[in-house]
C-alpha cells in the first residue's frame, strides 16, 4: 500500500497523484488553459514584485559608485568591507540559532500532543496556541513593547528578577537575540502548530493502527512514524523561518527607536542595506547587500529542500 | 505515478518561463539608469507653498497663516526624533522622481543639513542673497554651521547653547555656589555624590551627551575640512581631559547612564542638582516634561576649562530651517516671506517658541516674556547666562553626514547601562566613530 500525502507545493501546477491514468488529449487542454488563467495574477505579481526588483538589484549592484557605468564587483567589496558587515550576520545568526531549534522542538511537541488528543480538547488547545500568532506584525510588536517594559509589564517580576528597571535595560544589545527569538517564536509558533497538525491529520489511521498492533509505544509511533512523514512540513517551516530570520528588519529597527538609539541602527544585514541606500546614498552597495542576502537564503533554502526532500513525490 | 503528459507540460512551461524571463530582462534593462544625482528643475506653483515641520513647530505655521491669510500653506507634520533617517530617505526619492520637495522644512536633526546641502541631494538654497539683510543680525557662532563652503544654506530657528543649570533651592540648603569651571564642576559633583547620594549632576545616555561634554571641551569629533574630509582625533588632550573627568564622575555614580529623553528621565530629572544643558532645558525639560516645581531651577554662565584662554560653550540642537532650491517666481517669494516670518517675527519667536530666538533683536523680548511666565528662579542671572552663551559657542564642530550622537548611544550608553567601565566604552566609541565617518566616504584626518 502506498501512502500518498497531499503536499501543498510551491510550484504553481497542481500535482497529479492518482493512480488512474488520465486520458490524453480529451479534457486536457481546457484544463491547462484554466490552470494558466488561475496562476496568471500570481505570475504577474511575482514578476512585478519579485523578479523585476531582483533583476534591478543585480544590475544595480554591478554599477560603479556614482551609478554611471559598469563597476564589476566593486559594490560587493565595498559592502563586504564595511566594519559592520560580519557583525550583522553574527547577530541574525545568533537569533536564528536560538529561535529555530526552539521553534522546531516546541512546535513539533505541541502538534504531536494535539494529535494524540483528538476531539474537543485538542481542538481547543490548538485554538489557544494559535491566538498569539493571530495578531499582525506591528500589533504584536506593540504588545511586546508592553511586555518588555518593567514599568508596565504583567511579567515585570521577571525583569525585576534580572535587576532591570526600565525598557532600556531590558532591551540591551546583548539581550536582543533572546528577545527577538522569543518575539518571533510567540508570533509564529501557533500558526505552525496548526499547519503541522493538519499534516499529522493526513496520516492514515490504518498505518498507526498496524504500528500499534506491531507493538509500537506512543513514543515509537511519534518518533518513527509520524515525524518522518511530516518531514516535508518541517522542511517547509524551516525554509520560511530561515528566510524571514535572515531578512529581519522591523523589530530591531523599532526597538532601536524606542530605546533612543541603544541598539545599533545597523544590527541586521537588511538594516545595513537600508543604511547604504538611504543614508550613505550608495545604492549599488545596498543592492549588492540585497543580492548577497538573496544568495545566502537561496542556498540555505536549496539545502533545506534537498535534505527534507520537500518536493519529492510521496512514496 | 507521474504520467506521460508531464513531458508536454514541461516543454510549454519552459517556453512560458523563457518568455517571462526575457520580458523581465527587457524591463530591467529598459529602466532609465537612475543616476541619483541632484535635480536642477525649478517650478512655480503660482502661490501655494508646502511646509514640513515637526510637532513643536506647528504653531509657527498656524501663526503664519493668521498673519498672511492670502498665502495658501500646505503643512505636513514630520517625525521629530533626533537622529531619525526617515527624512533623508524621502529626499532621495524626490530627487529620483524630480518632484515632491517641500518649499520650507524644519530639520529635526541638525545633521540633516549635511546631506541636504551635499552635492548628492543638494536641496537647500543659498539664502545669503535672498535674506542678506537679516543674516548679520544673528550672533556669528549661532549661524556658523549654516555657512557651508561660503554659502548660507539654512537659518537657525532657536539658539540652544549650553549653560549650567542648577537647583537653586538645593544649593541654598547645602550651602553651595554654582561652579564656574569644569574642574569645580567635577569637585562639586563628587561632593554631591558622596554627601547627598541619590542626587545627580549629569546625564550621559542621550544623543546630545557628546555635544554637551565633548564639544564644550573642544574635542574634535566633527571638524569638517571639506565635503569629503573631516578631522576626528580622540587622543587630543581636549578629548582626554573630558574623558578622564567623566570617568571619575561615572565611577562615583554622580552621573546617570540614562538620557534626558529616557522614560525614567523624569524621576531622575527631579533629583538633578546641576548639569550643563541647553537653554531649552528650562521650559521643555524642567517645566514641561520633568515637572520640577517653579522657582527652583536657574542657570549660570556656561562652564569653562580653567586652562582655556576664553570661555566657550557647546550647543545642543536648535533647529534649522531649510528652503528649496527647486522653486522660483511667486512660490519663491511666498517661501521667502515664510522664511522671514519664522526667523524674525515676534508672533512666532517671542509668543510661541520655547527656545531662545537665534535672531539677535528678538532675544530680549523673548526673555522679557519668560520673566513674566515666572518659572525660573534668579531670572536676571539666567537671562544674562543665556545671552552670553549664545555668543560664545565654540567653532570647529560642524554638522556632518555621520551623527556622533547616534554612535554614542549605541556604544557608550549600553556599556554604561550594563556597568562596563567608561574608558573601555570610550575606545569603542572612538573606533566606531572613525569607521562610521569612513563608511560615509569621508577621509578622516587625525592631525591638524
Amino acid at each position: 500500500m502506498t501512502t500518498t500525502l497531499q503536499l501543498r507545493t510551491l510550484d504553481a501546477q497542481p500535482r497529479h497523484h492518482a493512480a488512474r491514468p488520465r486520458p490524453r488529449g480529451r479534457g486536457h487542454r481546457p484544463e491547462r488553459r484554466f490552470g494558466v488563467l488561475l496562476i496568471a495574477p500570481y505570475a504577474a505579481l511575482l514578476l512585478v514584485a519579485g523578479i523585476v526588483p531582483t533583476g534591478y538589484a543585480v544590475v544595480k549592484s554591478l554599477q560603479n559608485e556614482s551609478e554611471t557605468g559598469f563597476g564589476g564587483i566593486s559594490s560587493y567589496t565595498r559592502v563586504a568591507g564595511d566594519f559592520r558587515f560580519l557583525e550583522t550576520f553574527a547577530n541574525v545568526g545568533l537569533t536564528l540559532a536560538i529561535w529555530l531549534p526552539l521553534m522546531l522542538a516546541v512546535v513539533v511537541l505541541l502538534a504531536l500532543l494535539i494529535d494524540a488528543r483528538p476531539g474537543r480538547f485538542g481542538a481547543w488547545m490548538r485554538f489557544v496556541y494559535y491566538l498569539p500568532g493571530a495578531l499582525a506584525g506591528i500589533a504584536n510588536f506593540m504588545l511586546w513593547l508592553f511586555l518588555l517594559n518593567p514599568g508596565q509589564s504583567p511579567i515585570s517580576f521577571l525583569w525585576h528578577g534580572f535587576g532591570y528597571r526600565n525598557l532600556s535595560e531590558v532591551a540591551q544589545p546583548g539581550n536582543l537575540p533572546v528577545i527577538l527569538a522569543a518575539m518571533l517564536f510567540f508570533q509564529g509558533a501557533g500558526t505552525w502548530v496548526v499547519v503541522l497538525n493538519g499534516g499529522l491529520n493526513g496520516i492514515p489511521d490504518t498505518l498507526l493502527e498496524s504500528a500499534r498492533l506491531d507493538g509500537a509505544s506512543a513514543w515509537d509511533v511519534a518518533w518513527r512514524i509520524k515525524l518522518p512523514l511530516i518531514r516535508p512540513w518541517l522542511g517547509y517551516m524551516t525554509l520560511l523561518n530561515v528566510a524571514y530570520g535572515f531578512q529581519l528588519f522591523l523589530e530591531p529597527q523599532v526597538l532601536s527607536q524606542v530605546t533612543h538609539g541603544m541598539i545599533s541602527p545597523q544590527w541586521t544585514p537588511n538594516q545595513l542595506s537600508f543604511t547604504y541606500a538611504y543614508q550613505i546614498l550608495d545604492t549599488p552597495a545596498a543592492a549588492a547587500m540585497s543580492v548577497i542576502l538573496l544568495v545566502i537564503t537561496l542556498a540555505l533554502g536549496l539545502l533545506i529542500v534537498s535534505r527534507t526532500r520537500l518536493f519529492d513525490d510521496g512514496r | 505515478m507521474s504520467t506521460a503528459p508531464v513531458r508536454t507540460r514541461n516543454r510549454s512551461e519552459i517556453r512560458a518561463r523563457a518568455a517571462a524571463t526575457a520580458l523581465a530582462a527587457a524591463a530591467v534593462f529598459a529602466l532609465p539608469g537612475c543616476a541619483g544625482g541632484a535635480d536642477n528643475h525649478v517650478r512655480d506653483s503660482g502661490g501655494p507653498i508646502t511646509v514640513w515641520v515637526d510637532p513643536p513647530r506647528v504653531p509657527a505655521v498656524d501663526a503664519f497663516r493668521k498673519a498672511y491669510p492670502d498665502i495658501p500653506v500646505q503643512v505636513t507634520t514630520i517625525n521629530g526624533n533626533v537622529g531619525s533617517t526617515e527624512l533623508q530617505q524621502k529626499f532621495v526619492l524626490f530627487n529620483q522622481a524630480g518632484k515632491g520637495w517641500p518649499d520650507a522644512i524644519f530639520f529635526p536633526s541638525n545633521d540633516d543639513i549635511a546631506w541636504a546641502a551635499s552635492s548628492k541631494i543638494n536641496y537647500v538654497r543659498d539664502i545669503g542673497q535672498n535674506l542678506g539683510d537679516i543674516i548679520p543680525e544673528y550672533p556669528a557662532s549661532v549661524i556658523a554651521q549654516c555657512r557651508i563652503d561660503g554659502r548660507v544654506r539654512c537659518l537657525r530657528n532657536d539658539a540652544a547653547p549650553d549653560v549650567l543649570w542648577y537647583d537653586a533651592e538645593l544649593f541654598r540648603q547645602w550651602g553651595y555656589l554654582p561652579p564656574a569651571t569644569w574642574e569645580d564642576y567635577e569637585r562639586l559633583s563628587l561632593a554631591i555624590a558622596q554627601d547627598h547620594p541619590g542626587y545627580l549632576t549629569g546625564f550621559l545616555g542621550d544623543a546630545y551627551a557628546p555635544d554637551r561634554y565633548l564639544w564644550a571641551s573642544g574635542c574634535p569629533t566633527n571638524e569638517r575640512i571639506s565635503e569629503k574630509q573631516v578631522r576626528i582625533e580622540l587622543t587630543d588632550n581636549r578629548c582626554t581631559r573630558i574623558r578622564d573627568l567623566l570617568t571619575r564622575l561615572v565611577d562615583a555614580g554622580a552621573v546617570s547612564p540614562s538620557g534626558i529623553f529616557s522614560p525614567d528621565a523624569a524621576a531622575l530629572g527631579r533629583r538633578l542638582a546641576m548639569s550643563p544643558g541647553a537653554v531649552w532645558w528650562g521650559n521643555f525639560l524642567f517645566r514641561d516634561t520633568w515637572k520640577v516645581d517653579p522657582g527652583r531651577i536657574t542657570a549660570a554662565a556656561p562652564l569653562r576649562w580653567a586652562g582655556d584662554d576664553a570661555p566657550t560653550t557647546s550647543s545642543e540642537g536648535g533647529g534649522l530651517w531649510g528652503f528649496s532650491r527647486h522653486i522660483t517666481g511667486v512660490q519663491l517669494q511666498n517661501t521667502l516671506t515664510f522664511a522671514r516670518f519664522v526667523a524674525t517675527d515676534p508672533r512666532w519667536q517671542v509668543e510661541l517658541s520655547v527656545g531662545l530666538p537665534a535672531y539677535g533683536p528678538l532675544q530680549q523680548p523673548w526673555l522679557t516674556k519668560q520673566r513674566q511666565a515666572g518659572y525660573l528662579a534668579k531670572f536676571d542671572t539666567a537671562a544674562a547666562a543665556f545671552v552670553l552663551a549664545s555668543t560664545i559657542v565654540r567653532s570647529g564642530r560642524d554638522y556632518t553626514r555621520y551623527n556622533t550622537g547616534t554612535v554614542w548611544t549605541h556604544t557608550i550608553t549600553p556599556a554604561l547601562t550594563s556597568g562596563q567601565p567608561f574608558a573601555r566604552a570610550w575606545d569603542t566609541f572612538g573606533q566606531r566613530l572613525t569607521s562610521e565617518a569612513r563608511s560615509f566616504g569621508y577621509a578622516v584626518r587625525a592631525g591638524p
